[in-house]
């Protein structure tokens, strides 16, 4: 097992630097804004802008430049500066992490919360008006845009400006330690919000799988034992059809870790997410090249998790 | 794109911009029928804490460096420049740090200037300033490191400055604590003495400030220290990154304990500032709008704008002279290279129809030179009447008119039917893509065939408009906000051949007139205001004769905020509200 | 078998399955008892509805789209009639089931011993240890080596007789008075085959249960059996004590199954003999006697009549459903016993003519 891992980590490293080179080349090859340029302004002699790039350290090659990050990130640990605020890289990955775990963590426990006895619920009571419901709510929750459904939620419940004012609005969002009474009211929102499309998906995911597991044969044997019909449903049916739901929100965590941009911005909470936005708009190419990569990172360990939880979870796949 | 097509989608467009078109009646043609534009800012409330939502982050905290709008707000409120304007008097510089009026030499080769006394550092420098403050302030605009854009442009004149790399200048002499002395080698005084506005001039410890700026790029702008009312919180040490500034999040300005009100006309009745960065428009404008003590520092979406001005026309400031818009025309590669066609382009276009989309009379005048309200010599050149040429005279187009001129271009059918297609490059966002598809219909009445990409506006100007090489014909959203009033900042670098560089290029027209070149080397050297007013009128009127570019709308920048917000609109700066003039009721 | 000593009747079972393209019949008039102690032995190929006879006694078919009737008698007590509770407490406890693929019927993600515990636990009030107890106790019982480790092993951890066994337990768990086997050795090497109905022989007489063994195979029935029932197209076509079904079968469909069976017995080079054409389909079946279009010695009439179960001159205990006459039914069966073809055999019946060379 330890061996194994360690393989896929060496692996992960492999593929982050990939990852990094190829930002580092739609960066520079495709046709985004100059950061340079950005900086000075329509106004800059060409004198300038040469300053400004020197001092940027834009004018040295592609695969030098790229060397000195790399080598920086790797001896010392420096994700280098940000051409906008001269804060450093790490520094404001850290800042804005704990908005996107915050943000992350509760949308996942909110949409499993939901999920789970939605999904199992539509597949006992299959064909009722309970699935149909059920399913016709999913497939609203996956269509409705998460940028759109934002808007509506703020247009609606937010307390400054909408119809029904409940809950805190965009901008509300005040660090944990801060004050954990306005960080919970300010995030309610934007986690149903994000979890809405997770919910639709993995009820009807789960549905689908718990249908499928129902008419196994083990399940046929549980009932022929005699359990009871809420054992046979949850110890044996819950257990086999949840596997695969594990695993996929394991991927969907690592995902969304990496910065949920849509909930992010209409709610301007200050997570990875605007963070990587930002520096798009900006042309920050440091602050890009660090969002990315921890977003890279957060997938691979998400999927190396992920292996091993599926492992964990059906014994069958270890042999393998 | 097919004619009826396009057709279709600018009555779609205009269908639904008419819905946002604010009648004419009611209000009146300058002030945008709102309350509140011309505010001196005297009496208002002392106390409370303004909060600003913007979308965008400040650019740069550094007075060397930074050049937007927004940050010119923020800095107007922590630094004093030599001399500033007054909220509501966007054409006369009044001194700030200044004592006095400056002194210019009659050959106007030198520029003296007194500076007050008793005007003290904000914490951690916390000394009085001196004019070798304000010495250091400017050469370090020339440290590679700082790299100030505008620097060799204003101050290059000064003795010394083409050497300079941040070290001295021989030509900026301190004779005493509270005296500067610019020694040129050019006649530029006056230019220069209104260019001290630019936060430039605003003074920096250099004990304080050499360790920071010896680092590439600067870091002063994480430390900066204020010498206005208010300051940017900070450490013990001066740090204001992770105090006063979170990156991306929020800005903190605060009173200068320092500050001392007698040495200054600003009220400063705020306590403090707060900015919430990273909202969108359009729900930060509806909280400014139905919130307390806010103001908006974006340009609010179009819906907003309608509704603040049916609704709360009190929290609406349309400021005039934000800025002009104009289309302009490649004159170094065909088609546009012929002068006929160019005017025939410009009599061709309904500069009412592109007011009228982006909202109506309130968002501006229709142009017909280059030169807007406040700026010095506007009224020289013919003020809102225009210059007299025939193919600016009616704002509705001529399309007559624009067939003869194609005919004189020699094109008998009154129509293009050369063989270029026009690239046409307009900005992406609503209004700003109708206003190129406008044009780009125009030119296809003219008989053009034209390819319209729209695109982001970080690539608007470094990927196409501003990059020679990219070849595009027509840039319908470009404009030019002036960076002081003298005429100069706004032609200058639009129209002089002198500033056609491979890349970042401002003269996007490429326009290349040697009488109208020769014209502005000599404006630059004119000594006195009214002298220069005059002077850069006639290149205006010049610079129109030659249909390099169409100018079509003279902006009235919307503001918003909140009810109980006494906002005194910055009118030389976009109508931002003024944080050392502003108060909450 | 009187009432008394039935453990299991099962008396005109019909069920029925509301599909899309129609009412499928799936088990159309069965009727069967099984006594303590006694085996009976359900034969057929798939589809002939003996694994839904079998699960429908269980009380495991229920839904909407399902039609039963008939009865189903557990010691007297009607199954089909029963509430959902009551099955719940019968099911596992008094009358337990063996399925076919131990691999796919039993949970894979769940310990073997853990499932055994809560088959247990399901229908007694005893704690965990108690239970794990029990659980080592069933699985030395039905002779897994090294049965305390075997206890924490997965499913597919354990070879194929192996889980057999540890399913057989976990039906015998709560010591069942009848237990159904539904195919338990087809999954299985022919080696563990024999070591499985010989421990399924063992523990029905240990507990004295009434079984139920179902299969398509006629050489497990000839072990195990003491008494068959064969079944086609969701009828029994022929019921009678092992050893006289295979001495003198009486069915047609019986002949066939009996010689497409190899056998030791049989000479070297003789030809084994398929019955011919499929089963029938369930939505339409044929009409008349169910089996004429595949049955070699079929008559017009056979096409229109369709025959009762009814027993024969010689007992009641052996019952056909055919409308062959029992005498020349016999002289078919000698014919077919000694080597004869289908053709030849009916050749030879119609009309005295002599037996066809080889």
């Amino acid at each position: 097992m330890a061996a194994y891992i360690l393989r896929r980590v060496l692996w992960g490293l492999v593929l982050l630097v990939l990852v990094s080179a190829l930002t580092f080349v739609v960066f520079y090859v495709l046709p985004s804004a100059d950061p340079a340029q950005l900086r000075a302004g329509r106004s800059a002699s060409p004198e300038t802008l040469a300053q400004i790039r020197e001092s940027l350290g834009l004018n040295e090659s592609l695969p030098s430049q790229f060397w000195t990050f790399l080598t920086s990130l790797m001896l010392h640990a420096d994700l280098g500066y940000s051409y906008f605020s001269g804060a450093s890289v790490g520094s404001l990955l850290i800042d804005r992490l704990p908005a996107t775990l915050a943000l992350t963590l509760g949308a996942l426990v909110l949409w499993l919360l939901v999920a789970v006895p939605v999904g199992v619920l539509a597949a006992v009571r299959r064909g009722t008006w309970v699935d149909k419901l059920t399913t016709g709510g999913a497939v609203l929750g996956i269509s409705m845009p998460v940028y759109w459904l934002g808007l509506v939620a703020l247009y609606l419940f937010s307390d400054d400006i909408g119809l029904i004012p409940l809950l805190p609005g965009a901008g509300a969002y005040v660090p944990l330690t801060e004050d954990p009474g306005a960080w919970f009211a300010a995030l309610v929102l934007p986690w149903l919000v994000l979890a809405s499309t997770f919910t639709a998906v993995y009820a009807r995911l789960l549905r689908g799988n718990m249908i499928e597991v129902l008419s196994e044969d083990y399940v046929r044997t549980a009932r022929a034992k005699g359990l009871s019909e809420r054992r046979v449903v949850l110890r044996h049916g819950l257990r086999a059809a949840a596997t695969p739901l594990v695993t996929l929100a394991g991927l969907d965590v690592g995902l969304l870790l990496g910065g949920a941009v849509l909930v992010e911005t209409v709610f301007n909470i200050p997570g990875i997410g605007s963070l990587s936005y930002d520096a798009i708009v900006n042309a920050d190419y440091p602050v890009i090249q660090g969002t990315v990569l921890l977003a890279a990172c957060f997938v691979i360990v998400a999927n190396i998790v992920v292996d091993i939880l599926y492992a964990y979870l059906d014994p069958r796949v270890r042999e393998a | 794109m097919p004619h009826s097509l396009v057709r279709a989608i600018l009555l779609g467009v205009l269908s639904v911009t008419a819905a946002l078109v604010l009648a004419a009646c009611g209000s009146s043609g300058d002030d945008g029928g709102s309350a509140a534009t011309v505010d001196s800012g005297k009496d208002g409330r002392r106390g409370g804490t303004l909060t600003l939502l913007t979308s965008q982050d400040v650019a740069n905290l550094d007075p060397g460096i930074t050049y937007s709008s927004l940050d010119l707000n923020m800095l107007a409120a922590t630094q004093r420049t030599l001399y500033k304007y007054a909220p509501d008097d966007p054409s006369n510089i009044q001194p700030d740090l200044a004592a006095g009026p400056p002194q210019v030499s009659p050959d106007g080769r030198t520029l003296t200037v007194r500076i007050r006394r008793a005007v003290r550092f904000g914490p951690p420098v916390n000394r009085e300033v001196t004019a070798r403050d304000v010495k250091y302030a400017i050469e370090r605009g020339f440290n590679p490191n700082v790299a100030n854009p505008y620097a060799p442009q204003y101050y290059g004149t000064v003795v010394g400055a083409d050497r300079a790399s941040g070290g001295p200048i021989a030509g900026i002499e301190t004779p005493d604590d509270h005296t500067l002395v610019f020694r040129l080698t050019r006649p530029t005084a006056s230019l220069l003495a209104e260019a001290t506005i630019l936060p430039l001039s605003a003074p920096v410890p250099q004990e304080y400030a050499r360790p920071l700026d010896a680092r590439s790029p600067s870091d002063y702008g994480n430390h900066v220290v204020s010498s206005g009312p208010y300051m940017l919180e900070a450490d013990r040490d001066g740090r204001v990154l992770g105090t006063g500034y979170g990156p991306g999040r929020s800005l903190r300005l605060v009173r200068n304990p320092n500050w001392e009100a007698s040495t200054d006309e600003r009220p400063a009745y705020l306590d403090a500032i707060e900015w919430r960065i990273g909202g969108r428009p359009g729900v930060s404008g509806r909280q400014v709008l139905d919130g307390e003590g806010m103001i908006l520092g974006d340009t609010p979406p179009p819906a907003l704008v309608k509704r603040a001005y049916q609704d709360a026309r009190d929290q609406i400031v349309f400021s005039p002279g934000a800025g002009n818009r104009y289309v302009t025309l490649n004159t170094a590669i065909p088609p546009f290279d012929d002068e006929n066609v160019r005017k025939a382009v410009a009599a061709a276009l309904d500069r009412e129809q592109m007011r009228r989309i982006r909202g109506g009379e309130v968002v501006g005048d229709v142009a017909s030179h280059f030169l807007y309200p406040g700026v010095l010599g506007f009224e020289e050149a013919g003020g809102q009447e225009g210059t007299g040429v025939d193919f600016l005279a009616e704002p509705r187009g001529d399309m007559e008119l624009a067939r003869e001129y194609m005919r004189r271009a020699g094109y008998a059918d009154g129509r293009y039917d050369g063989d270029e297609t026009v690239q046409v490059v307009g900005l992406a966002g609503a209004p700003d893509d109708a206003n190129a598809q406008i044009v780009d219909q125009t030119l296809q009445e003219l008989g053009f065939d034209t390819n319209l990409r729209i695109v982001d506006a970080s690539v608007y100007y470094s990927r196409f408009c501003a990059l020679p090489r990219a070849r595009v014909h027509v840039c319908p959203n470009v404009g030019w906000i002036r960076d002081f009033a003298d005429p100069q900042t706004v032609l200058n670098l639009p129209f002089n051949g002198a500033y056609i560089f491979p890349e970042n290029s401002p003269n996007i027209s490429q326009l290349d007139d040697p009488a109208i070149n020769r014209a502005m080397a000599r404006g630059e050297l004119t000594v006195g205001t009214d002298e220069r007013a005059s002077a850069w009128a006639e290149i205006d009127r010049m610079v129109i004769a030659t249909a390099a570019a169409v100018p079509w709308l003279w902006d009235k920048q919307p503001n918003l905020s909140a009810e109980d917000v006494r906002c005194v609109p910055q009118l030389w700066n976009q109508g931002h509200c003024d944080f050392s003039y502003t108060s909450i009721e | 078998m009187s009432d008394a000593e039935a453990v299991l009747r099962v008396e005109d079972l019909r069920v029925a399955f509301d599909t899309r393209d129609g009412l499928l019949q799936a088990v159309d008039g069965v009727s069967f008892a099984v006594a303590r102690g006694r085996t009976l032995g359900i034969v057929g190929e798939s589809g002939s509805g003996k694994t839904v006879a079998a699960t429908t006694a269980m009380g495991l078919v229920r839904g909407a789209r399902v039609r039963t009737s008939g009865r189903v008698l557990l010691d007297g007590e009607d199954l089909l009639g029963a509430s959902p509770e009551r099955l719940r407490a019968l099911r596992g406890a008094t009358i337990a089931m063996v399925f076919q693929d131990p691999l796919s019927a039993l949970h894979p993600l769940l310990r073997v011993g853990a499932q055994i515990e809560e088959a247990v636990r399901a229908h007694r009030d005893v704690g965990r240890a108690a239970a794990r107890a029990r659980t080592l106790e069933l699985l030395e019982h039905v002779a897994i080596p090294d049965a305390r480790r075997r206890r924490d092993a997965y499913p597919h951890e354990l070879s194929g007789g192996m889980r057999q066994r540890a399913m057989i337990a976990m039906a015998l768990a709560n010591e069942p008075r009848v237990l159904i086997a539904d195919e338990p050795t087809t999954a299985l090497d022919v080696t563990v085959q024999a070591q499985i109905l010989a421990l399924l022989r063992r523990l029905r007489d240990e507990l004295g249960m009434a079984m139920v063994l179902i299969t398509h195979d006629l050489g497990v029935v000839a072990e195990t059996a003491d008494e068959v029932a064969v079944m086609y197209a969701g009828r029994i076509v022929e019921q009678a004590p092992a050893a006289e079904l295979f001495a003198a079968p009486q069915h047609p469909y019986t002949w066939g199954l009996l010689r497409s069976t190899p056998r030791l017995e049989a000479a070297v080079g003789a030809d084994l003999v398929a019955i011919p054409g499929r089963p029938p389909s369930l939505l339409q079946p044929p009409s008349g006697c169910r089996f004429h279009p595949r049955c070699p010695y079929v008559r017009e009439r056979h096409r229109e009549v369709d025959p009762a179960l009814e027993p024969l001159a010689a007992g009641p205990d052996h019952r056909v459903a055919c409308l062959l006459p029992e005498a020349e039914r016999q002289a078919l069966w000698a014919r077919l016993a000694a080597g004869a073809t289908p053709e030849q055999a009916r050749a030879a019946a119609a009309g005295g003519s002599e037996e066809a060379a080889r």
